[in-house]
């Protein structure tokens, strides 16, 4: 990683630098993923919520390069210690960072069948947590690019917030479905937005997880501040 | 790549400069092969006309009554059968003196005085007693044992040959010691053996070709030796298994007859030179075979 | 193989190996000075060697990790102007005190060296050699010790219709198992490897490693290597030496996931300038 002194063998550093700018571009990528779905559904932009979609595919494609480079180092360098720990990261990342491009485009795809409804409901909870989720996220691959392992922590505590929001938001959208059944089909789809947007939180917070075991070599406690949300069905989005 | 291999420096890539460059080399090549071919060629030629005089010559004057009669005056049909038995006596017996000093030296400098002072000044002698021309020891042993006890002797000449073995044993013994690896003898050490059964199991073992083949090449190089005997046991005429009287030896006869004005003599003369010649051919063959064979 | 995943354990995320008898050290180096002549060549060293434990040693060359081995069975003591000042302890008797027999010491504690090392005789002769110098055994009794180390030695298949033909004839894998059953035969309590493979082929080497794991289960064992990956395969837990000194000691999942030392790190890694 960036403060470490140079291997003997020049191309090995070479493929760790081009590992982690591989993994920042697909950071990038999810980043304005996540960004664009979250457009979508609080200003009803149909445009941004098919670049998300669109943008997948490019995510798709980064997650199977890293994955086939991650391979092909331990095969052909074998590395120890933080190299290794990097290389595992990696794969580890790209994995979470490829559900939350998931996530983003379901959350994309439901904002256009929400726009058929009249707008008015919970928009300000939500706008809260996609601030939150992208603020988390960008903290997380400014921890990565710079192995910053203090950095990675402060985001893996601050999930605690977003399950928060989510329980407020559940509960609210709840009572929106008992006072109206009308509501119900618009508030499910904004339930499974909520839920998506959660299960971000959660691999943003698996992705600060892997980068502090990366950047020090030391497992975080089982015991990650969570809010309740585990006790709810889990939404698989791409089904 | 190729952009930095072109700065590397080198010669132009000139075709027709490579090509004279290739001529000249050629040239001086053939030169010095030339030369070489010439001087083993002369080399060859002395060595064949030795042998092939040695031969004719050699041949001429052998027959049985060589081995079956002791030297006799000119014109009665003597042989060298007292000549060949001292030379047997002497050889043998010097051998057996010299080689278990010289064992035990060489592997006392091999193994347990490496680099020590001492170490190397024995060393240092016996490299000196290696070279030291050999009428040198034979005046030596005249001194300490010819002129106290009052006569020439065939011990004396057993002595005297027996100098000559010990640095030969002592420096092939002391080489061949030096060429195990230092991991053989870790090993043996390793297994919680005490150092001399590490020399004698395991290093006379692994060093033995090449030891013998040392003590096969002093034999050689006594068996042919006249300086030392001329004062130590002189030469005998007659039959005697004595080792206290003078004793005959083939060397010592061949000094004596080749230069008589007999022409018997002279016969016996060149054939006991071949048959030392054959003798020594005989132990070097059986020498290099065994370092060869088991290797 | 397959016995060694069903028995691992996963703790904190690391692979670790069955902690059985972890607790006793069978040799305990405390403070333990080298000198070559005045260079000393190991600085201070701190180590235990576990109770039937592999030991991996690793370090750049010269870095002082052979000569440890050489310490263990006083293999200096060949050597004039080599001395060691410390303590290593093996069952309450200091291995360097110089009191100790040497060769009931090295009886205790066998060495097996990098380059293979048959003994000019045969394969028989060649384990044979090692027992008589410490028992007196009936032909029948050395018999079946012969077997019993080629066994353990894993050669036994290999050899056991030439046991009377020259060591020097095996292949160069052979000739390694063939010394470390020459040194198992005296039924050592420890044994010290000497980078044991690296004049080997791959396969040789993978056998060699595979006996190891077996071995480990008898005898306290320490290897010398250059191959990372051979002590990360060995090793339960490994030790880094640098410039004369022990960096760092730690179960070997540890010592290759996240050292604790920067040079132990950079060491690992390949940062090494």
């Amino acid at each position: 990683m960036s403060e470490q002194s140079e291997h003997l063998v020049k191309s090995f550093d070479n493929d760790l630098k081009k590992l982690t700018d591989l993994l920042l571009r697909m950071g990038g990528i999810v980043e304005s993923q996540v960004s664009m779905a979250a457009e979508a559904i609080l200003r009803h932009d149909a445009e941004a919520a098919t670049r998300t979609v669109e943008e997948d595919l490019k995510v798709d494609a980064l997650e199977r390069e890293i994955e086939q480079f991650v391979i092909r180092m331990l095969a052909l360098r074998q590395p120890m210690a933080a190299d290794l720990r990097l290389v595992v990261a990696a794969l580890k990342v790209t994995g979470d960072l490829e559900r939350i491009g998931d996530y983003a485009s379901n959350v994309a795809k439901r904002s256009v069948v929400l726009a058929q409804f009249p707008a008015g409901y919970a928009m300000g909870g939500l706008s809260h947590m996609t601030g939150l989720v992208r603020e988390q996220l960008r903290s997380v691959m400014d921890a990565l690019g710079h192995a910053d392992a203090e950095k990675a922590i402060e985001v893996w505590r601050s999930d605690r917030a977003v399950d928060d929001i989510y329980n407020t938001i559940f509960r609210e959208l709840i009572t929106y479905m008992m006072e109206d059944p009308r509501n119900i089909t618009p508030c499910t789809h904004l339930l499974f937005i909520a839920k998506n947007l959660e299960r971000i939180g959660d691999h943003t917070t698996n992705i600060a997880e892997t980068i502090h075991y990366a950047v020090k070599g030391e497992v975080l406690p089982d015991a990650r501040p969570k809010g309740t949300s585990a006790a709810f069905a889990i939404v698989r989005p791409k089904e | 790549m190729s952009a930095t291999l072109s700065v590397i420096p080198g010669p132009a890539k000139d075709m027709n400069a490579s090509l004279a460059l290739g001529r000249k080399r050629k040239r001086a090549n053939r030169i010095v092969k030339t030369l070489c071919l010439t001087a083993t060629g002369l080399g060859l030629i002395f060595l064949a006309s030795i042998l092939a005089t040695l031969l004719s010559k050699g041949i001429a004057g052998l027959s049985l009554t060589v081995f079956t009669t002791s030297t006799l005056p000119p014109g009665s049909h003597g042989g060298l059968l007292n000549a060949i038995v001292g030379t047997l006596i002497q050889t043998v017996l010097g051998a057996a003196i010299g080689t278990p000093i010289g064992l035990m030296v060489g592997t006392y400098l091999a193994e347990y005085a490496r680099d020590s002072a001492l170490g190397n000044a024995v060393r240092f002698v016996s490299d000196i007693l290696l070279s030291a021309p050999s009428i040198l020891i034979g005046l030596f042993v005249y001194q300490i044992v010819v002129s106290p006890l009052g006569g020439f002797s065939g011990f004396a000449g057993c002595l005297a040959l027996a100098l000559i073995v010990i640095p030969i044993v002592v420096r092939t013994t002391e080489d061949m010691l030096r060429l195990i690896p230092s991991q053989l003898r870790e090993a043996v050490i390793g297994l919680g053996a005490p150092k001399w059964k590490m020399i004698v199991l395991i290093c006379y073992r692994a060093a033995r070709e090449g030891i013998v083949t040392g003590i096969l090449l002093a034999v050689a190089r006594i068996s042919g030796e006249t300086a030392p005997l001329l004062f130590t046991s002189l030469g005998n005429l007659n039959w005697s298994l004595s080792l206290t009287k003078p004793m005959a030896s083939l060397p010592v006869t061949i000094y004596q007859y080749a230069g008589s004005a007999f022409q018997d003599w002279v016969d016996l003369a060149w054939a006991g030179a071949l048959l030392i010649t054959a003798a020594v051919l005989a132990v070097n063959i059986v020498a290099r075979t065994l370092l060869r064979g088991r290797k | 193989m397959s016995t060694t995943i069903e028995q691992s354990s996963t703790h904190g995320g690391v692979q670790t190996r069955p902690e059985t008898a972890i607790n006793t050290a069978k040799i305990d180096i405390e403070n333990l000075d080298f000198f070559y002549g005045e260079h000393r060549a190991l600085k201070s060293i701190e180590l235990k060697l576990p109770n039937r434990q592999v030991t991996g040693m690793i370090g750049p060359s010269g870095c002082g990790k052979s000569t440890l081995l050489r310490v263990l069975n006083r293999m200096y003591d060949l050597y004039p102007g080599q001395r060691a000042t410390g303590k290593a302890m093996m069952d309450g008797q200091n291995i360097v005190d110089p009191g100790v027999d040497l060769n009931s010491l090295r009886a205790r504690i066998g060495m097996v060296f990098q380059k293979p090392t048959p003994f000019p005789m045969t394969i028989f002769e060649n384990i044979a050699f090692g027992v008589k110098l410490h028992e007196k055994l009936s032909k029948s009794e050395m018999e079946e010790r012969v077997e019993w180390s080629l066994n353990r030695g894993a050669l036994w298949g290999e050899v056991k219709d030439r046991l009377h033909t020259s060591a020097m004839g095996l292949s160069g894998g052979q000739q390694q198992r063939l010394c470390i059953a020459r040194t198992i035969a005296v039924r050592p309590e420890v044994i010290l490897l000497d980078e044991p493979t690296s004049a080997l082929d791959p396969i040789s080497t993978l056998k060699i490693e595979e006996l190891i794991d077996e071995l480990k289960n008898d005898f306290t064992i320490a290897i010398v290597t250059h191959n990372m990956q051979q002590a990360a395969r060995c090793a339960d837990q490994v030790a880094f030496f640098y410039l004369g000194e022990m960096v760092e000691v730690a179960p070997a999942a540890q010592l290759f996931t996240a050292p604790k030392e920067k040079r132990t790190q950079d060491y690992v890694t390949g940062r090494f300038g």
